[in-house]
């Protein structure tokens, strides 16, 4: 649920109890406060949600889940952490599962909401608490008869992985650390959040539900209860599983590593709408990360088509999640950066999109930067690149003699650096094609006098190799069919192509008439509004 | 030549069946797969999963990196073009790597590559002259030429030209043209009754 940057504290502080300025004692108050006065209506929404959940209801832990707990937060913990679990326990009758699940919304509160982010300590007990939830569900014998929400599913396996990216994040940031904070975090504490704990919980969940074998069966057309298996029959763990195969999606994606990232989808055909995308955030999320490792594949084609359309997708339900504003920041914020990485996506290989996406590209004023990056401004790539790409992370922590630096930057400057390569790369290509778009034979000696005007032969064979890195560069890999997003066939998909005979360019552009549809029925429905309100005028 | 993999449980697994799981992550199994990426050197084959997995090991281990096998598996990756093996390595790099010399060599060799790819040259152009179709094949000799030509499938076509494809019927000019069936405008056409 959280994109995972930082999180701007502009409100206001809420101020419901006495603070001193000091930390150390508005905590000591905080306790005291909480332990003899938890609000009456936190208390009863707690023994409510606890109710709800013994008893399965999901209708109502749905409710509680998505309105009255952010109500409350926005209430009564604005900033400040929701009542310690011992208090809880208290009021709950111990119930040790329903008090795990008190614990994640806690900690996950305390990552968004709290100035500063959660200390060293809290990151650790959130990382136990996960671990005993997990061990709670997959280590059982027979399957736990819980019921929870998907979207509370999905948020608590992305919320899982957002904790581990954002430690990652925090492990290599040296420069804020004692010396003994350092210690307990590489020596002590090694193994919290390691890379290898969050892959055997993502790996054990997608195996437990037998999610794989189902989704194939689904798209044979087999009942996929009939491959399910004790665990994977049960919604909660179906989901557990689909929602894993993300998760793992997103953390190969911040490890860099694309292929994989794509490959853990391979059962999930990830064009076509299916059972399992009535979560926005995650379907959204899906489409952000598979495009931008499709970027990063140099499939642009394919890239562009992840892209839009999800971003149609968007536009056209998004009145449907405006209500919930912690999903709708995310969601604009994801969308955003799609835009970005559309368009430099649509700079390095411009094709025809949908004609809505084009116009709020023109609407955003993308076609400035647009134009800046086809004449080779490097700089302009760098900031859309920066703002878009997922915050990337090192599965290790610093190495222990590493000097006392911040490292969190390091990851994203290394993918980074792979794709201004690759840009630089195919820097001319797009002054060329401004050229060969105007002709349909151009002879090459032509051309070359063009790009400069006292060319000579030797700028003739230059002109020769630059022509043939446009070949290779637009001849993409592009998916067509089959469950596998790594599978597909090489094409110039993009709008212009050419063949050389001798000396001779023969250029083949695409053209693309225009689209009248749209507009002639935009306007008929007004008029018919129209025609209907004068209708209706009584003078 | 198959590689097993052995278990801690005794039994073994195919390198395949190892990176379908878990297991690919287990660090006691580099050495087999370190082993493995050799034999695609020697005997001129090539698994790009298992390479990429091996890079994700050094990622994840980097005190168990081997920079020989480091280079391996980067030149490996550069005989896959015009697929973009080598750019999927190179995500996958370590500070220490990229700041290795001969990493950086490779890195720039690929550099060129990718600018000029003249192995994609074949595949695109229809006749080519022969002094540039010789230079461009390394300098060779006109025999060494003749044999190219022949196995290829290329035609002389006098005044020093070669045919090497026919690329008239497959680069055409498209157009894109808006098409409106009935269906999709039944519904609104019935509204404005």
């Amino acid at each position: 649920m959280y994109g995972g940057d930082e999180y701007p504290s502009n409100s206001e502080y809420y101020d419901d109890f006495a603070h001193t300025g000091d930390p150390q004692l508005d905590m000591e108050y905080e306790r005291n406060y909480f332990s003899t006065r938890m609000p009456d209506n936190v208390k009863y929404f707690l023994i409510n949600f606890c109710q709800a959940i013994k008893e399965g209801n999901l209708y109502d832990i749905q409710n509680m889940y998505e309105n009255t707990f952010p109500q409350i937060s926005d209430h009564h913990f604005d900033k400040t952490a929701w009542p310690e679990e011992q208090e809880v326990a208290a009021i709950v009758d111990n119930d040790k599962v329903f008090l795990i699940l008190y614990k994640e919304l806690y900690y996950r509160h305390i990552h968004a909401r709290i100035p500063g982010g959660p200390k060293l300590e809290q990151r650790i007990n959130s990382f136990f608490n996960y671990c005993d939830f997990f061990n709670l569900i997959i280590s059982a014998q027979n399957p736990v008869m819980l019921e929870l929400p998907d979207i509370w599913l999905w948020e608590l396996v992305d919320e899982f992985v957002y904790q581990f990216q954002n430690f990652a994040q925090y492990r290599a940031r040296l420069t804020d650390k004692s010396q003994d904070e350092i210690q307990q975090l590489c020596v002590n504490h090694s193994n919290v959040w390691s890379i290898l704990c969050i892959l055997n919980v993502l790996h054990s969940l997608v195996d437990i539900s037998n999610i794989k074998k189902q989704l194939e069966a689904i798209s044979q057309g087999v009942d996929p209860q009939t491959v399910a298996g004790d665990f994977g029959k049960l919604s909660f763990y179906k989901m557990l599983g689909y929602f894993s195969l993300v998760g793992l999606l997103r953390v190969h994606s911040l490890l860099g590593d694309y292929y994989q990232a794509i490959k853990v989808l391979e059962p999930i055909e990830i064009h076509k709408k299916s059972a399992y995308s009535h979560i926005p955030a995650c379907q959204i999320s899906t489409s952000y990360y598979v495009g931008f490792a499709y970027m990063m594949m140099r499939r642009y084609a394919d890239a562009i088509r992840t892209f839009s359309d999800i971003l149609l997708y968007i536009q056209r339900t998004k009145q449907l999640y405006s209500t919930r504003s912690y999903q709708n920041d995310q969601i604009n914020k994801q969308a955003e950066q799609m835009y970005h990485l559309l368009a430099i996506c649509l700079v390095l290989h411009p094709q025809c999109i949908d004609e809505s996406i084009q116009q709020v590209l023109r609407e955003k004023n993308y076609h400035d930067a647009m134009f800046k990056m086809q004449c080779g401004d490097l700089e302009v790539f760098k900031s859309f690149f920066v703002f878009a790409c997922p915050r990337f992370v090192s599965p290790c922590p610093p190495a222990a003699d590493a000097p006392m630096e911040d490292y969190v930057k390091d990851p994203m400057e290394h993918q980074l650096l792979v794709f201004m390569d690759e840009v630089r790369q195919q820097k001319d290509l797009p002054t060329t094609r401004s050229y060969l778009k105007l002709y349909t034979t151009l002879p090459l000696t032509k051309l070359a006098s063009f790009i400069d005007p006292n060319a000579s032969d030797d700028d003739v064979s230059k002109l020769l190799i630059r022509l043939l890195c446009f070949k290779h560069k637009m001849r993409n890999l592009v998916w067509s069919k089959g469950p596998s997003g790594l599978e597909g066939t090489f094409k110039s998909g993009s709008e212009l192509d050419f063949y050389i005979d001798d000396d001779m360019i023969h250029i083949a552009d695409t053209k693309v008439s225009h689209r009248y549809g749209d507009f002639f029925v935009r306007k008929i429905l007004k008029f018919n509004d129209l025609n209907r309100k004068l209708k209706n005028i009584n003078i | 030549m198959s590689h097993l993999v052995k278990m801690e449980n005794g039994q073994s697994q195919t390198i395949q069946e190892m990176l379908g799981c878990i297991e690919r992550y287990n660090p006691d199994h580099l050495k087999t797969l370190e082993a493995y990426v050799q034999d695609q050197a020697k005997n001129n084959t090539y698994d790009l999963e298992a390479n990429l997995a091996v890079l994700k090991l050094y990622q994840f281990n980097p005190h168990m990196l081997n920079f020989d096998i480091t280079y391996t598996i980067l030149l490996k990756s550069l005989t896959s073009l015009p697929h973009t093996d080598f750019v999927m390595a190179k995500c996958l790099l370590l500070p220490q790597q990229m700041k290795d010399e001969n990493v950086q060599t490779i890195i720039d060799l690929a550099d060129i590559l990718e600018r000029a790819d003249f192995t994609l040259f074949w595949q695109r152009a229809e006749t080519i002259r022969k002094d540039l179709l010789k230079e461009l094949l390394g300098g060779i000799e006109d025999s060494t030429l003749e044999s190219w030509i022949k196995r290829n499938g290329w035609k002389h076509q006098g005044q020093g030209l070669v045919v090497v494809a026919t690329q008239d019927d497959k680069i055409k000019t498209k157009n894109i043209t808006e098409k409106i069936e009935f269906d999709n405008v039944g519904a609104l056409m019935a509204q404005c009754l």
